[in-house]
Parts: C-alpha cells; structure tokens; sequence
C-alpha cells in the first residue's frame, strides 16, 4: 500500500512539475493562436464568481513578468495594510492592461471583468488581516466598548430578561462557561464576540430560535461556547482559504468583515440543525459532531459554485 | 539511540501505552497544556466542548492524553472517564485566587472515587506567567496537600503557553510509572 501511495505522489509530483515547466509554452502557444492574453482567455472563458476570481489569481500568482510581479506584490502589502480601495483596483487594471499591451476600445469589458476579480481577490486577503486584528485583540474588561458590545450580546438574545449584574449566574442561560463571559473568549478574542454579537443583531429570530434549540433538555448545549468554537471553524476555513468560493460567489464589491459575519452565521445555523439531526446522546458528543459538520462544509466549499445563504428557515423547537 | 535501549523499546512495546486524564476548571488552561505536550500551535484555543483527545510519544511511551471540559455543567461526566486512567493531571489557574476553593473541593471529591484509587496524581499549577500567580508550595498548602497519603503525588509549577514546566511534569509521570511497572 505504502507503495503504491509513493508511486501515487511521485507520479502527481511528475505531472505537476511537467505542468509548471510546459505552463510558459502552452501560454506562448495560445497567446498567438487566440490572441488574448491568459487573463483574457480566463475572463471570456469563465462565468463570473468563484471559477473566474480562482483562476485569475492563480494566474497572477504565477506571473513571470517582472511589472506584474511588482504589481502583485505592491497589492499582496496594501491588503496586509488594509489599505486597499477602489483607486487603486482601478490603478491595478490600468498598469495591467498597458503591461499586457491590451487594446481598451477593443476590448471594452476587460477592465471591468479583471477589476471584479481583483476586488475579490485582495480584498478577501484585506478581511483576512483585519480578522486576524480581531482575534488577537483579547476581550478586556477594562474596554468601554468591549463592555458594552457583551451586553448588547444579552440584550439581543434576551430582550424580555434583564441582566441582574455583570458577573453573574445569568451569563450561562446564554450559553457561557461561569459567571463572567471575560474568560470564555479565548483564542478568538474580539471575533468570537463580534460574531456572536452580529448573529443576535442582523438576524434576531434566527438567534434567538438556535438558543432556545441549545436549551433543550436532552439536546441542549451551551449556545456561546458552542458558538465560539464555530467562529474558529469559520476562520480556519477562511485562513485556509477553502472558503474563497464562497466568498467569491458572494460579494459583489470587497468581501468585508460583515461577509465573514454572514458566513459564521450560517454555520452555526447549519450545525444547530446537524446536532438536532445527530440525536446525540449528551455534550460529549459535540466534536464528534463538530468533525462530521466541518466534513460536510469543508466538502460543499471544495465546489467552485458553492455560495452559502443566510435564508433561514426555523424549524420545530 | 544504542542497541540496548532499542531492544528494551520493544520489550516493553505491548504495555507502554498510558491513559492521562487532565481534568481541572474551565479556563485552568488544560486544552493549552495538552496541545503544548503535543507540539502543538497553541494560539487558537476555544473552550472544550466534551472533550479532546491526543496521543503524545514520551521516552518509549505511548501516553494518550484525555482533556475533559472544565465548565460546571460538563463535570458531572468527568467519572465517565475515570476507568483504567493511569495518571491524573489536574490543572490549577494560579491566578484565579477567587476560584482556589472550588477547585479543592473538585480536586477533593476526584481523589475519593474509588475508580481512581491509587491513581498518581501530578497537580500544575499553572499560568506562572502571571504577576499575580500563587506559587506552587502556596497552593500545597492551601489545598492541604500534604494530606495525600494513599498515592504518589507531585504539584509542578508551570505555564502552559510559554511550555516552562510542562516537561518536567512529562518526566515525573513517565518516572512514577516505570517505577509502578
């Protein structure tokens, strides 16, 4: 088996390493018979979204010329620097298409074609470093505004039941661990609250039913928690870029912090019909659970079509 | 590695694999101290849900390492997963002075079930990073450690984010049980 698993790779590494070193002939080839470049090729020859975005920015990624090398990297920093706007998208096109000598006039929809993809592609890499802001800014009891946003987080999952004090037994009916939510945030710091928080705030009746589902006697489980280990599936996936599809799919402009918010929240939907659906037999179950959910997400998101929508339809509590 | 310790490896291949159970309160920091033992990135912890799992390769033993969830609601199935553990880690916050109560009276009710008798227990106490952290003979004598005669026991100081302490706790577990075997 060891083997033929070696036999396998070696033949992927083959095909692969043959692919890279024929990719500037095969381009060569083309350039001349088609007379577009592979950006164009790729922005008439692909529908929009995901299929296109993806290939652009493999194709980018992979330039050889020396101006389009530098432009890509000029990008790569503006996204680390959040930085990155409209103008200089547009910047982006033009150096583009003067390097790649491309008639305008002629063709008229390229420049919008290439700038929708460079707005997904960047501005996805722009979400990415400010998620990564978020995270590592640690709830801190001491903040105004970190204070306020965790009561907000009470008052939108419980508009009926008034919070008696800020540390109290309260905090768990919500689904935290003891009586102070401060400890409970952990290695997500800021973005687990602010998930849960847009979750409460953008699509109430949907929050509020997920928690009355995570306080079922037999099927309960600790909503926030729970919800904070979902805000680490959503970030790993999105870090791991497996989610690019559906970021892709879904934004029209820069793909920004509430997509990613949307995208939590339709996790963490998904999983509370899943543990439902599971009937497991108590909390112990949950990354078992937790797996099977990311198994089944991680395989939706590997299709280049996939686009997941916040349509939520509540069922039975 | 000599050939003598290889073939000492092999002899006692069939019965070096461990069971560790860490148990302690939530956010004592056991996820933390069981991805350090297995070299693992540790900048992304969430509260455990359940439970986690791992196995870690320590001086020719095989040591699968059970976390269980700290939160109050999840400790009633901690005795689910008593049976057949051969050491016990319980993990102590040492900045969390408020909680030093609790976390005896937990500590105190494991140590009388009679399905870890007997078992060797190490207790870390944690989080030595903090300015605020009670040293590790501080915490004996709260806990009234002292008072463990039907075990091995051990209190190790540590911080489980910065890996200081963790090995020496790895190697007193794999000495106690050599010493048991």
């Amino acid at each position: 088996m060891l083997v033929n698993f070696l036999k396998m790779s070696l033949l992927n590494t083959f095909w692969t390493t043959l692919y890279i070193w024929l990719r500037p002939l095969v381009k060569w080839i083309l350039r001349r018979t088609t007379r577009l470049c592979e950006l164009q090729r790729i922005c008439y020859g692909e529908e929009k979204g995901a299929l296109r975005t993806l290939q652009i920015e493999y194709s980018l990624s992979n330039t050889r010329t020396p101006e389009l090398k530098k432009a890509v990297h000029v990008l790569n920093n503006k996204a680390k620097d959040k930085t990155i706007t409209q103008d200089i998208v547009y910047y982006a096109v033009f150096a583009i298409v003067r390097i790649k000598n491309i008639n305008i006039k002629i063709h008229k929809r390229f420049p919008e074609m290439l700038g929708g993809c460079i707005m997904r592609i960047w501005g996805y890499r722009q979400m990415l470093s400010r998620l990564e802001d978020l995270r590592t800014t640690a709830y801190d009891s001491n903040n105004s505004e970190h204070e306020e946003k965790l009561l907000k987080l009470w008052s939108c999952l419980q508009p009926k039941i008034t919070l008696e004090g800020r540390i109290s037994k309260q905090w768990q009916e919500i689904g935290f661990q003891g009586n102070d939510p401060a400890t409970d945030f952990r290695g997500m710091g800021m973005l687990g609250l602010e998930n849960l928080l847009y979750f409460a705030e953008t699509h109430p009746n949907a929050a509020q039913h997920v928690l009355l589902r995570s306080q079922h006697p037999v099927y309960g489980y600790s909503f926030a928690i729970v919800g904070i280990n979902i805000s680490h599936t959503a970030y790993m996936l999105a870090q791991e870029g497996l989610a690019k599809t559906h970021f892709y799919n879904s934004s029209k402009g820069f793909p920004d912090q509430n997509a990613f918010h949307q995208f939590f929240c339709y996790l963490f939907f998904e999983f509370d019909v899943l543990w439902r659906h599971e009937k497991p037999k108590d909390i112990m179950e949950f990354n078992h659970v937790k797996s099977k959910f990311e198994k089944n997400i991680r395989a939706k998101l590997k299709d280049p079509m996939a686009l997941f929508k916040c349509h939520f339809v509540l069922e039975n509590i | 590695m000599g050939l003598l310790s290889l073939l000492r490896k092999f002899k006692t291949a069939p019965d070096c694999e461990l069971r560790i159970l860490l148990l302690g309160l939530d956010n004592a920091g056991k996820t933390t101290l069981l991805k350090q033992l297995a070299s693992e990135d540790i900048t992304h912890i969430t509260p455990t849900q359940g439970f986690n799992i791992k196995s870690v390769q320590s001086e020719g033993f095989k040591l699968n390492v059970w976390d269980i969830g700290g939160q109050r609601k999840i400790r009633p199935y901690w005795r689910n997963y008593f049976e057949n553990t051969d050491v016990l880690l319980y993990v102590i916050d040492s900045g969390d002075r408020k909680r030093f109560e609790e976390t005896g009276q937990e500590l105190g009710e494991i140590l009388s079930e009679e399905k870890l008798a007997g078992v060797p227990v190490l207790i870390f106490a944690n989080k030595q990073d903090l300015f605020n952290a009670a040293s590790a003979s501080e915490i004996a004598e709260g806990l009234q450690l002292h008072t463990i005669r039907d075990r091995t026991w051990q209190i190790q100081a540590c911080s489980a984010t910065s890996g200081e302490g963790v090995k020496d706790g790895l190697d007193w577990v794999c000495k106690n049980i050599k010493r048991k075997s």
